[in-house]
């Protein structure tokens, strides 16, 4: 397929580059009355940008026909940018762990089995559960007209729950999961079964309880949200020519020196792992803040063009849309302190386990306030309980570069690798 | 198609066979700054086949393409078998419904050249910085799309329908003195090209509410007596009603709101109107075949009803109300909220306002979201009332509020109903995305916290 449509091109156009990729998703549901429900997906799609004279165009399809492809992306680029787009050469790919042969052939048996064992395990009389496992495979197929063309497998297995307590204290919906390559293991299984427990066990506290000044540790799910307005502010177009607080000053020592940050889509089996990005551009770990300094943005073929700089292999084609940049595994250096002792450090303070980011947020300019349904008050390393209202205020960027202590507890949340941090510079609020 | 589609259907081995094709072409123009940095067509094509035999769960299959259909339906009756269900899946009875409506479209935007395309979103990027030089920076996306769907079920219900779009969404980012504020607005019409024709308008809305907030004051946190336009008052009873007055999604927050629940005061009542004309929700059958009914929700402020497709009206005894949607193309139907409604009250707007000493007009909402039985609103642009006057405008409103106790605080409802035009869409839990209309008139709550960490 991906060879037919870039024959078609041949002699019209400056340069194109296509991606094909394949999917077909099993999933797996188990309802909160225990009913089983089974479901499919499967899917192609084949994106196509050509140069030709002098301007870009795109076209995405989910059909079987190229030379449509082919008319759609011609007519783009008769109204697309004006650019001009250098297109990698072919060259080695780093061996990347993309697909586990268990996890792709996993049938409705194999899944059935995992979500029925968190089901199972979550389930307690003063809780409302659904569970689900999921496992998709297939593959992703890069060419273009400078004879690269290259491809891989890939896989992708998860198993995660919605609970509920019901109890008088009730607490909202906690939604956990873990996903990775490989099929989840019984050790993930009861890894999400004890982060549940320490959830929703402990009874509420008081409202009457201070919060002006306490210390803050945030949870590993809970710092992937904190660095949401850094992810933006890293990424793409924003980053190089944008409004991003960080535009201009790579290099410059912006956060606390505990602070490292690379994205890594060599990590071994993690959702963003790939040897190759969508442009066709070679994949490699790429430091982002390292000690504190700004070390580099994400860019891929497109906004590299733009802005004068070499992609760094961030290139995604996403169903339909236009292609994007988007970080890979992000994943932060772990301290060496373990999360008991940042606690323990703490005296009396929070811990956050996860935030709600909320409807509507720029993330851009770092400025938060965010809901804590998930707020603990912890006193000398242990949790009193949890705190009902809390809303997490504040600058991100700043916190960032206040940081009291980063844990060795690097945990993988999607894919993102984050341990606990203890951070300044936030303040917490009781809503009204 | 509808050989090879009712070939496919008759290969079925299931009790309950149901086959939804959808082809979706879409062409998209994004122009940021001044200069056109996408200009993109994709042609999308793909649906789910569900079956159910007596004694089994629903088997799903999504795909893609239009090839060899009988494998998904033969893969879905497979599945059914695997699952296992406590009680076999029971669909209420719908009239069988045959309706053939994929006539041509007038103005069909398939057919208007992607240079024109481009054109008219070059001159929307015009009008936006062409107000005022402080705009610095902003964008605007020019989206059509053209939907076909197929559907068929072995109860012998045969819908195909052709359907068009058109929506204009733009970003204002304005700046002075080193002061950035952004403003951000859409439309979305259901019809052919020129459907969109008023998008200036917007444009220019859009760019003035950016320059507006640059001299505006942060509100003052505080409980405040709030007037909510009818954009900000319909996103709040789509969100704080309709998402409650339906079975619970899988992976969306279970709460459900029980009939017979009062959530508010006499004057409030709230519905979902699939059948109103011409809203970018509006069909006359939902995603499996139920003819489309006006649903009141909440009467008087009682919750009276709630959303049904098929399997959850049999379950609750209840008829279905074809509000059954797909959430993606490769998709399970599932309730959700068409145009939702807040009945429209007495008096005028300034009837509202008139008795205000100090109190918030919040308009043009940002964003609505629920999480439990939080509902947050935050607000594009807003005004102080001072006196039973607007006045001056402020910025950083944000209502996060307990939604019963927020509905609670609804003290009077203007006349003046009017449908939003925005290009607004509804996620909720695993149940994907579909597009949505609210309509509502002014609507006042009364000490209401607003600000930082509200409730």
């Amino acid at each position: 397929m991906i060879g037919r449509i870039l024959d078609a091109l041949a002699g019209r156009v400056s340069a194109a580059d296509a991606v094909v990729k394949t999917d077909d998703t099993l999933t797996l549901s188990i309802s909160a009355e225990g009913d089983t429900r089974v479901s499919g997906a499967r899917s192609q799609v084949s994106h196509l940008r050509v140069a030709r004279q002098g301007r870009i165009g795109f076209a995405s399809t989910s059909e079987d026909a190229s030379s449509d492809l082919v008319g759609r992306a011609m007519s783009g680029a008769a109204s697309g940018e004006e650019l001009e787009l250098f297109l990698p050469a072919p060259a080695p790919l780093p061996s990347v762990v993309t697909r586990a042969p268990q996890a792709a052939a996993a049938d409705a048996a194999v899944l059935h089995g995992l979500a029925r064992a968190l089901y199972e395990r979550l389930s307690r009389t003063d809780r409302r559960v659904e569970a689900w496992a999921e496992r998709s495979t297939g593959a992703v197929q890069v060419a273009n007209t400078r004879s690269v063309l290259a491809g891989y497998d890939v896989s992708l297995a998860g198993v995660g729950a919605l609970v509920e307590s019901i109890s008088a204290e009730s607490a909202p919906p906690c939604r956990i999961h873990c996903a990775g390559v490989a099929l989840p293991t019984l050790l993930d299984v009861e890894l999400l079964v004890d982060e549940v427990s320490r959830r929703l066990d402990p009874p509420i506290v008081e409202r009457a309880v201070a919060l002006f000044d306490l210390p803050l540790c945030l949870g590993p799910r809970a710092a992937a949200t904190l660095l949401r307005p850094l992810r933006a502010a890293l990424t793409g177009y924003e980053a190089f020519l944008g409004r991003s607080p960080l535009r201009g000053r790579l290099g410059e020592q912006l956060f606390d020196g505990k602070l490292t940050l690379s994205d890594d889509p060599t990590a071994p089996g993690r959702p963003g792992s790939r040897p190759v990005d969508d442009d066709g551009v070679v994949s490699r770990r790429v430091m982002l803040v390292e000690a504190g300094r700004l070390a580099a943005f994400a860019s891929d073929l497109l906004v590299g063009a733009r802005a004068q700089v070499p992609s760094t292999g961030h290139g995604w084609r996403l169903p339909h849309a236009a292609p994007r940049v988007g970080l890979t595994n992000l994943r932060m250096q772990p301290g060496a302190e373990s999360r008991e002792a940042l606690l323990g450090a703490m005296g009396r303070g929070v811990l956050i386990e996860d935030l709600d980011w909320g409807a509507g947020a720029n993330p851009l300019p770092g400025t938060i306030a965010l809901r804590a349904p998930w707020a603990y008050l912890v006193e000398g390393g242990t949790i009193r309980g949890r705190l009902e209202g809390v809303v997490v205020s504040g600058n991100v960027f700043e916190a960032l570069n206040q940081i009291v202590a980063v844990g060795s507890d690097a945990t993988w949340v999607g894919s993102q690798e984050l341990p606990s941090l203890v951070v300044k510079g936030l303040s917490l609020v009781r809503d009204r | 198609m509808k050989s090879r589609i009712l070939d496919a259907l008759g290969r079925s081995r299931a009790g309950y066979t149901e086959l939804r094709l959808r082809r979706v072409w879409c062409t998209t123009v994004l122009v940021r700054g001044r200069s056109v940095e996408v200009a993109t067509a994709a042609v999308e094509s793909g649906g789910m086949v569900r079956t159910c035999s007596p004694g089994t769960g629903w088997g799903m299959v999504g795909f893609s393409g239009t090839e060899r259909l009988d494998v998904p339906v033969l893969q879905a009756h497979e599945f059914s078998l695997a699952g296992a269900s406590r009680l076999p899946v029971t669909l209420a009875p719908i009239a069988v419904r045959q309706h053939e409506a994929a006539t041509h479209l007038d103005d069909d935007p398939r057919e208007i050249r992607l240079t024109e395309k481009r054109q008219r979103a070059e001159v929307l990027a015009a009008a936006l910085f062409g107000l005022d030089r402080r705009v610095v920076s902003g964008r605007i996306l020019l989206r059509d799309e053209v939907v076909e769907t197929w559907l068929a079920t072995s109860e012998g219900t045969w819908i195909h329908d052709l359907r068009s779009e058109v929506s204009v969404a733009a970003l204002a980012i304005a700046e002075e003195e080193g002061n950035v504020e952004r403003a951000l607005g859409s439309i979305g019409q259901r019809g052919g090209w020129r459907a969109a024709a008023g998008a200036e308008l917007l444009v220019l809305g859009v760019a003035s509410r950016a320059i507006e907030r640059l001299h505006a004051t942060p509100a003052r946190p505080g409980r405040y007596t709030v007037v909510m336009d009818p954009a900000a008052a319909g996103a709040l009873a789509h969100r704080a009603v309709s998402h409650l007055a339906r079975p619970a999604l899988p992976g969306a927050d279970p709460d459900v709101l029980p009939i017979g629940t009062r959530v508010g005061p006499e004057c409030l009542s709230v519905g979902d109107d699939p059948t109103a004309e011409g809203l970018r929700a509006s069909s006359i059958c939902d995603d499996e075949g139920t003819g489309t009914r006006r649903t009141p929700l909440v009467q008087n402020g009682v919750v009276v009803g709630h959303l049904h497709n098929r399997e959850t009206a049999a379950t609750t005894g209840h008829a279905p109300t074809g509000h059954a949607r797909a959430g993606a193309l490769r998709g399970a139907p599932h309730p959700r909220a068409t145009n939702t409604y807040l009945a429209q009250g007495t008096g005028s707007f300034d009837d509202l306002i008139g008795g205000i000493g100090t109190g918030i007009y919040l308009a043009d909402t940002l964003a609505a979201e629920a999480a439990g039985d939080q509902v947050s609103l935050r607000a594009g642009s807003a005004r102080m009332i001072r006196n039973g006057r607007l006045a001056e405008a402020v910025k950083g409103v944000h209502i996060s509020a307990g939604i019963l106790a927020l509905l609670g605080r609804v003290d009077a409802i203007a006349a003046d109903f009017s449908w939003d035009t925005q290009n607004a869409s509804c996620r909720d839990g695993s149940a994907g995305v579909v597009p949505v209309t609210t309509g509502a008139p002014h609507l006042r709550l009364v000490d209401v916290a607003v600000g930082e960490g509200s409730s």
